[in-house]
């Protein structure tokens, strides 16, 4: 090049002088911007990750240490008792709901004014009375040992405190006043005793416990009917399954100790499989999180249930039926919907939806519906009816393009060989286009799963994991989910407690969720791009 | 049941297609169509008149016209929003093939069609051929593995995958796919087989496999061709049609269109001087 050149022609062989900033020519620039870019997403969703893992990790230690206190304070030990007490109360419920069947059938059958059914039913009252006081003497014993245990736990939980306030001020170098915070040790061999003395008590008012309750059921009266005969038949047998639990119970109480170690894998299992989330409660706090992760899949499922057919369908329709005029107007109208604010939908599903599903329950003409009438305007039919509408934009658009992407080809060769049109769509057109139309439910399901706003503001909030027994009708009952706790309890939880650790592993939980669907929904993409070659 | 509309929708069933019609009968008339798509004239006033049992083939440069009328003989145009026939009438055995009471299922199954670029469904051999009978209804096992030996052996493709009809179409070799194809469109043996430029992305010795294969097709069926070949056109072809900017300029036998055309245009256009 520096040998001057004669030919005008090998002009373009020549380096032209560039602009250059600092040394960086206009390209170098484009591609630092862009390399730029990309490192930082990739930067971003590294520290999200560490910081969902450095809170999150903190939380199993520390439900190991409350599993322990749970133990060693003793109210696993009350716990035992206070689970026969609540399955008495469950079975006075029973017999509450049989008044109940019996008063209808007083007054609806028998063509009786309530006063006169009421007096039907004074011989089931006494009955019912009794078998419910029965409990009284084994409830005075819980309260008394729940105060006790309560105490160990709170003295226990003052001196943990106290510890750490001493461990902080001597690491300040405030040794005079670190040896001035007072620490009541607590032994527990010394504290739990005052809960195991009551054992012998115990054991005599079982026995009369279970004395009492088959007394009173020798004085249940004859049912009016068959169907109520087979139910008090039913209620006995709960009852004798009941009592029979009773020496179970007995032995857990005599050789319960409290200086077994809880096992590792319990920080774990509690919450993976625990079936209960309670905290800030004055006895013992709880993260399991089966109950959010129901409500979370419940309402996603009913979700799809609904948004796969309308998403799937209307991309089949507009890719494959619809006219140029009609394509023209269905498709800006969905993926409207998705431009439309999460909170504006669930204010909607609160102030309309809700209330018009639970008057659509209560007329009569749909009184057949599983489910129907229900009483909270806000549960997982709601939620999931809402959530159906985030998701059948994602569906809707991802579908159709790929129903788009399957070849002109084949469909022409299926109508050259006499197929109709929908022949040509359910066997031909669909089939091909399966696993993108899979892997637009799945990010749907992403879609849904992630979504918080909503299942807040219309999943009704009740921590609880659906009963299932109650068939279809399940999706009518109040649940919590996975994102709403994190949305609702993050701003009130102490940054550090274990509860602020718990909503972390939960936001972990749904990390790990997503990334799972997408990584499968990736999965049946790439085999499909092959499959059509 | 009139056995001459055999494809009106009134005719359920598949009535026997004629065969005590002479060879050299006319089976598809054409008969002065102008065809458009949308305000574009593709075809002016065309009238040709296809034999039974012949191998004709549509030559000509391209945009001419050539796929348009074939597409216009299994109404595959239809498909296309703002196409229409607007003079003249294409017949099959002497039936309007566009009247409103055809039914262009029947036509289409009467009237088969391969496609210039290979086009098996994402399925097995085996599901491939069998595909159109399935729409008929037929799903006797015994009665589908029949029909499937007999497209194949017909397709001369039996010997190369009768070991593997259950893998999928798409891992044959492009000659292979093709001849599938083939055998798909005789599976449901109908009267006539249109082939859009069938070789045109086939290697020689694959051509020469469906050159040899239409050869034998036509014995049994009535064979419409679009070549860009003039040799291909000159060996399988029993008649040939030039066309030209939409319309058709000459037609006669293949020999005489090639030895000693009648028309200058197409003297020029089967010499190679332009094209
Ligand atoms: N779908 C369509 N819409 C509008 N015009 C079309 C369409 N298909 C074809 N044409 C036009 O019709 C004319 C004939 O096209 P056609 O495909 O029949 O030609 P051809 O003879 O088959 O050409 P080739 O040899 O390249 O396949 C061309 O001018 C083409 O532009
Ligand atoms: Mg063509």
């Amino acid at each position: 090049m520096d040998s001057p050149r004669p030919a005008p022609a090998s002009d373009f062989l020549v380096n032209k002088k560039r602009v250059r900033v600092l040394g960086l020519s206009f390209d170098d620039a484009v591609k630092i911007f862009f390399g730029g870019n990309a490192f930082v997403s990739v930067l971003v969703l590294a520290l999200i990750t560490y910081f969902l893992f450095q809170e999150g990790f903190g939380f199993f230690g520390q439900n190991h240490r409350n599993l322990l206190t749970y133990r060693q304070a003793g109210l696993e030990y009350v716990d035992y008792i206070r689970t026969q007490e609540s399955a008495h109360t469950a079975l006075t419920r029973y017999l509450s709901d049989l008044r109940l069947r019996q008063f209808s059938h007083a007054t609806l059958e028998k063509k009786l004014t309530p006063a006169a059914a009421n007096e039907s039913l004074v011989a089931f009252d006494n009955f019912a009375a009794l078998y419910g006081d029965s409990v009284e003497p084994l409830r005075g014993l819980v309260s008394e040992l729940t105060e006790q245990a309560t105490a160990i736990k709170t003295k226990f939980l003052v001196a943990e405190d106290k510890a750490v306030e001493r461990q902080q001020l001597t690491a300040e170098g405030k040794i005079a006043e670190a040896a001035a915070v007072q620490i009541e040790t607590v032994d527990f061999a010394v504290e739990v005793k005052a809960l195991t003395g009551t054992l012998p008590a115990y054991k005599e008012l079982a026995a009369e416990f279970i004395k009492k309750l088959d007394a009173a059921l020798l004085t249940a009266p004859a049912m009016p009917t068959a169907e109520l005969t087979t139910r008090l038949e039913r209620f006995r047998q709960l009852s004798s399954d009941f009592t029979a639990t009773f020496p179970a119970t007995t032995r857990s109480l005599e050789t319960w100790d409290y200086t077994r170690a809880v096992p590792w894998y319990q920080a774990f299992s509690a919450f993976l499989f625990g079936r209960e989330w309670l905290t800030a409660s004055f006895w013992q706090d709880w993260y399991g999180i089966v109950p959010l992760f129901m409500g979370s899949l419940m309402v996603s499922l009913v979700a799809l249930l609904l948004a796969v057919p309308m998403g799937v369908g209307a991309a089949i329709y507009v890719n494959q039926i619809a006219s140029a005029a009609e394509q023209r107007f269905i498709k800006p109208c969905i993926e409207f919907i998705s431009a439309i604010p999460s909170v504006v939908l669930g204010f909607f599903g609160i102030a309309v939806l809700g209330q018009l599903l639970r008057w659509l329950s209560q007329q009569d003409a749909l009184a057949w519906v599983p489910g129907f009438p229900f009483s909270e305007r806000l549960n997982i039919l709601t939620a999931g009816c809402l959530l159906a509408l985030i998701a059948v934009p994602t569906i809707f658009t991802l579908a159709e393009d790929a129903l788009q992407n399957v070849p002109k080809a084949f469909k022409e060769a299926s109508f050259a060989l006499g197929a109709t049109r929908l022949q040509t769509i359910i066997k031909i057109v669909v089939p091909a286009s399966l696993s993108g139309i899979i892997s637009a439910v799945l990010l749907g399901l992403g879609r849904v799963i992630g979504e918080t706003m909503v299942v807040l503001l219309c999943a009704g909030n009740r921590i609880a994991i659906p009963d299932f027994t109650a068939g279809l009708a399940v999706v009518t009952q109040p649940v919590h989910t996975m994102t709403g706790i994190i949305a609702q309890e993050m701003g009130e939880v102490v940054r550090g407690s274990i509860h602020y650790r718990a909503l972390f592993v939960v936001g972990l939980g749904l990390f790990f969720l997503s990334l799972a669907i997408n990584f499968l929904a990736q999965k049946i993409v790439n085999k499909y791009r092959i499959s059509i070659g | 049941m009139d056995i001459k509309t055999p494809f009106t929708a009134s005719s359920s069933g598949r009535s026997s297609p004629v065969s005590a019609a002479p060879v050299g009968a006319i089976l598809i008339d054409i008969d002065h169509v102008d065809f458009y798509y949308g305000a574009s004239q593709a075809l002016h006033d065309i009238n040709l008149k296809i034999e039974e049992k012949k191998v004709t083939a549509f030559i000509g440069p391209s945009g001419c016209g050539k796929s348009t009328l074939l597409r216009c003989l299994n109404r595959m145009n239809d498909l296309i929003d703002g196409t229409r026939v607007a003079k003249g009438q294409i017949k099959i055995r002497g039936i309007d093939i566009y009247d409103p009471s055809v039914d262009v299922i029947e036509l289409r199954k009467r009237v088969g069609m391969v496609f210039q670029k290979s086009n098996p469904f994402p399925k097995s051999i085996y599901e491939n051929i069998t595909y159109g009978l399935r729409l008929q209804g037929r799903s006797n096992k015994s009665d589908l593995d029949a029909v499937v030996e007999k497209s194949l052996r017909g397709a001369a493709l039996w010997d190369e995958v009768k070991d593997r009809l259950h893998t999928s179409g798409l891992g044959l070799s492009g000659g292979q796919q093709q001849r599938l194809c083939i055998a798909r469109a005789i599976a449901v043996e109908p009267e006539v087989i249109l082939m859009d430029e069938p070789c045109s992305a086939l290697d020689p010795i694959a051509t020469v496999k469906v050159e040899e294969l239409i050869q034998e097709l036509r014995t049994k069926f009535t064979i419409v061709i679009v070549t860009h070949n003039m040799q291909q056109a000159a060996r399988c072809s029993d008649k040939t049609a030039f066309f030209y900017m939409g319309k058709l300029i000459e037609f006669a036998d293949t020999r005489a269109i090639f030895m000693n055309p009648a028309n200058a245009q197409t003297e020029a256009y089967v010499s190679g001087r332009f094209g």
